[in-house]
């Protein structure tokens, strides 16, 4: 099958997958508890619970209910977040921007990184590097994140009082404007250099608390995937042919290693996301994680609904691309089988 | 000196060479002392059981080892490639018969000693290598053209710079591009408007290349076939791609390691055909690993037999299958199914091949020879002329240093 009616029909069945998503999610934020209980309190009379009830129409039946939340949505209406105190389709914009800076920094740290360490080990397995990789690794994916990040919070910023918290330093934050709304990418359009110290200097904590674990599993598997790899024939026709080591770590064995590595690469995206709602409560990251946890406690539900919603929009977006990506560098993998 | 003494160049010898592999039994002697010679433009066949050292043997020649566990112990592989012809400057006169080159013998190196930047040097341009499974031998993410033009981009940087119509004094990004040694920022520098038209420009003359070695293997639409992935051939096109990559520089010397074991038997049939073809038109040495004794008849100038990481007979075809002098060379041939052997009736050597670690002093074959006696238990027996081109390693044709000597006419097991 050609790559772009693929990428068509996958297209095609997104929306489908989408309106399942949500169905899923509306039910089970339903079976949670009273989408009002934010608004009540103990002293409200039956009478006045009821008029509330009927104002945001849950006397109607629940599918009636179901469609009117989908069509506010199809209309840009999200809800109102208890929370926040303003229109869900208001502040998420801002909230995901500096979520998706966080994830998508350490996301690339942990691809490079991970990558480059897993082809170092397995490249030269069983020898010192490898064993030292292997003890980064397994504790990065073994430390609980919430601890790591109070670790390197109390020594970085408490103690040695270099590394700052939360996302900025305000007056810098507020001297340039915030197209993108990620701040890095604003301060280099602003084109002020402060501003994007500033911007990267705050992202480095949290980024690394979030993304040590993601690296540690590609490193681990790249290592792995990387000795597979060396073992097989073609690695020694490779050399055969009078190849340097290098070209054949590189454009042969490294290039197969990373098919299997892109899945996990995939599944570390979950994890990224998830690690997102500790992290930036540790660093007061002012994110969807953050704003997510507080949700939760104080069952602002249109908040939550509208989260895993696009989480899950997003993870069906995700995985497109990593099979995309994997049919690329394996043309073994026929699409659409 | 041991079997050099018929007519012709030697291309590479092999003398006393010892391959080990750490395991956790203890020191497994794959290859222990192992000498021969390879002359010039002959296939020597090299036939033995399955895990006696074979390919241990011809990895050898391209310090294809994984070390460790291997241990290189001893001996040496010395190799002279061949020059040009002063005749006739390569282009191919009556003195060097067509080919262009003339067997050099002063510039011979130790294949184990010389530095691995000398050793690349050699693979795949003076030595090339086939393997048993052409499906595994091929990398399965690269299209089958650009793993040949690998091979032109090593060691024909220069051909293809002349080729592509640029000054041979070409530098920079265009040159490290025909020569695969890529620099960070050189994707850059390739894309700038000069140096992308001279990029073309090689990439074109690559593409020539390769579609001449292809040519060379009889495919069908050279040009075609190498923009295909090895999973879209068929093992026979596969083991073709193969040979076309490792004879694309005219070696000196082909290991070609059961290059048909893979494959069915008709396809096997073309595929030695084309191998024996391109090796008598260009005079390539051949050494051919297999365990199938008829086969290695068929196509070889002599044969080596080699039992449990020792050579126990080598010779020219016809004395070697005339008149096998080594039991265990009888014993192959037993159980090879001839034109008069009634079926069912195929001898089998009985027992196994010995476990390698810290072999005695004694015989290799003791325990499975049917004429052993006292003189093998004690006694290591080593390669001794029979005839000017015939060696064999057993006591029934020389003298023991001690003990009863085994014959043929006394069956003892
Ligand atoms: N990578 C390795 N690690 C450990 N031991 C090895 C390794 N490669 C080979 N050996 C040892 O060397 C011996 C000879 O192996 P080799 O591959 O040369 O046999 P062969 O004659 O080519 O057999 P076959 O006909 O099966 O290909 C084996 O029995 C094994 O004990
Ligand atoms: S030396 Fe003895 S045991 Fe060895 S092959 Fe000859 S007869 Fe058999
Ligand atoms: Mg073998
Ligand atoms: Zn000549």
């Amino acid at each position: 099958m050609h790559l772009r009616d693929y990428i068509l029909r996958r297209l095609m069945v997104l929306p489908v997958l989408v309106i399942g998503v949500s169905i899923v999610v509306f039910t089970l934020t339903r079976v949670g508890g009273s989408p009002i209980g934010i608004y009540l309190s103990h002293e409200m009379t039956p009478d006045e619970v009821a008029e509330i009830e009927a104002r945001f129409n849950l006397d109607k039946p629940v599918w009636v209910q179901y469609i009117y939340w989908i069509r506010g949505i199809a209309m840009g209406d999200f809800g109102w977040s208890g929370v926040a105190a303003a229109p869900v389709a208001d502040v998420f914009p801002l909230k995901l921007a500096a979520t998706m800076e966080l994830a998508f920094a350490s996301g690339l740290v942990a691809l490079f990184l991970g990558i480059a360490l897993g082809t170092y080990a397995g490249a030269r397995r069983n020898r010192l590097p490898d064993h030292v990789t292997r003890i980064v690794a397994v504790s990065g994916a073994s430390l609980p994140q919430f601890w790591f990040g109070i670790l390197l919070l109390i020594i970085f910023w408490a103690e040695i009082g270099i590394a700052p918290i939360g996302r900025s330093d305000a007056t810098i934050f507020a001297s340039i404007a915030h197209p993108t709304g990620l701040y890095t990418v604003d301060a280099i359009l602003a084109g002020s250099p402060s501003a994007f110290w500033d911007a990267i200097w705050h992202l480095v904590l949290p980024s690394v608390t979030l993304g040590y674990g993601a690296t540690a599993i590609i490193a681990r598997m790249m290592r792995s995937a990387l000795v597979e790899e060396l073992q097989q024939d073609y690695v020694d026709a490779a050399r055969a042919k009078g190849l340097a080591e290098r070209i054949v770590l590189k454009r042969h064995a490294r290039r197969n290693a990373l098919v299997p590595t892109v899945t996990v690469i995939g599944l570390t995206f979950g994890f990224l996301l998830q690690g997102t709602i500790t992290v930036e409560i540790i660093f007061r990251w002012p994110g969807l994680g953050r704003w997510m946890a507080d949700s939760v406690l104080r069952g602002d539900q249109a908040t939550l609904m509208t989260y895993v919603l696009f989480t899950s929009v997003l993870f069906l977006v995700v995985n497109l691309i990593v099979d995309l990506v994997y049919a690329n560098l394996d043309r073994r993998v026929t699409l659409g089988k | 000196m041991l079997d050099a003494k018929h007519g012709g160049a030697t291309v590479a010898s092999v003398r006393d060479l010892k391959v080990h592999f750490q395991s956790k039994r203890g020191v497994v002697h794959a290859v222990d002392g192992v000498s021969f010679d390879i002359r010039d433009g002959e296939t020597l066949g090299l036939v033995g059981e399955t895990g006696c050292g074979k390919s241990v043997t011809g990895r050898s020649f391209l310090r294809l080892l994984p070390v460790p566990p291997g241990i290189l112990a001893g001996g040496s592989v010395m190799f002279s490639a061949h020059e040009v012809c002063t005749g006739c400057e390569g282009t191919g006169c009556e003195t060097c018969e067509g080919t262009g080159r003339k067997a050099g013998q002063d510039r011979s190196v130790n294949l184990l000693g010389i530095p691995s930047e000398d050793m690349r040097r050699i693979r795949g341009d003076r030595i090339a290598m086939i393997f048993q499974d052409p499906g595994k031998a091929l990398n399965p993410t690269l299209p089958v053209g650009a793993q040949i033009a690998e091979v032109f981009l090593q060691h024909r940087t220069d051909e293809l710079i002349a080729l592509a119509g640029l000054p041979a004094d070409t530098v920079g990004a265009v040159r490290r591009f025909a020569s695969q040694s890529p620099r960070l920022g050189d994707g850059w520098l390739l894309s700038l408007p000069g140096a992308r038209a001279q990029r073309r420009r090689v990439e074109e003359a690559l593409a020539t290349m390769v579609a001449g070695a292809l040519a060379e293997t009889q495919v069908p639409n050279p040009a075609k076939l190498m923009a295909r992935y090895p999973h879209e051939l068929s093992g026979g096109m596969r083991q073709r791609v193969m040979i076309a990559q490792a004879l694309a520089c005219n070696p000196d010397l082909l290991i070609a390691d059961e290059p048909t074991t893979a494959l069915d038997v008709t396809v096997e049939a073309r595929i030695l055909e084309l191998i024996r073809n391109l090796q008598q038109r260009r005079k390539t040495s051949v050494l051919y690993i297999s365990h199938d004794l008829s086969l290695v008849r068929r196509i070889s100038d002599r044969v080596a037999v080699m039992y449990a990481g020792r050579i126990v007979e080598i010779g020219t075809t016809t004395e070697v299958f005339a008149n096998p002098r080594h039991p265990y060379t009888r014993g192959l041939m037993a159980a090879v199914p001839g034109a008069d052997t009634p079926r069912g009736r195929l001898a089998a050597i009985r027992g196994t091949v010995p476990e390698l670690v810290d072999p005695p002093a004694a015989c290799r074959f003791c325990g499975r020879c049917p004429y052993e006696t006292s003189a093998c238990r004690n006694n290591d027996p080593f390669l001794e002329a029979i005839t000017p081109s015939h060696l064999v390693a057993c006591f029934i044709d020389h003298p023991a240093p001690s003990g009863e000597r085994p014959n043929y006419g006394r069956v003892t097991a």
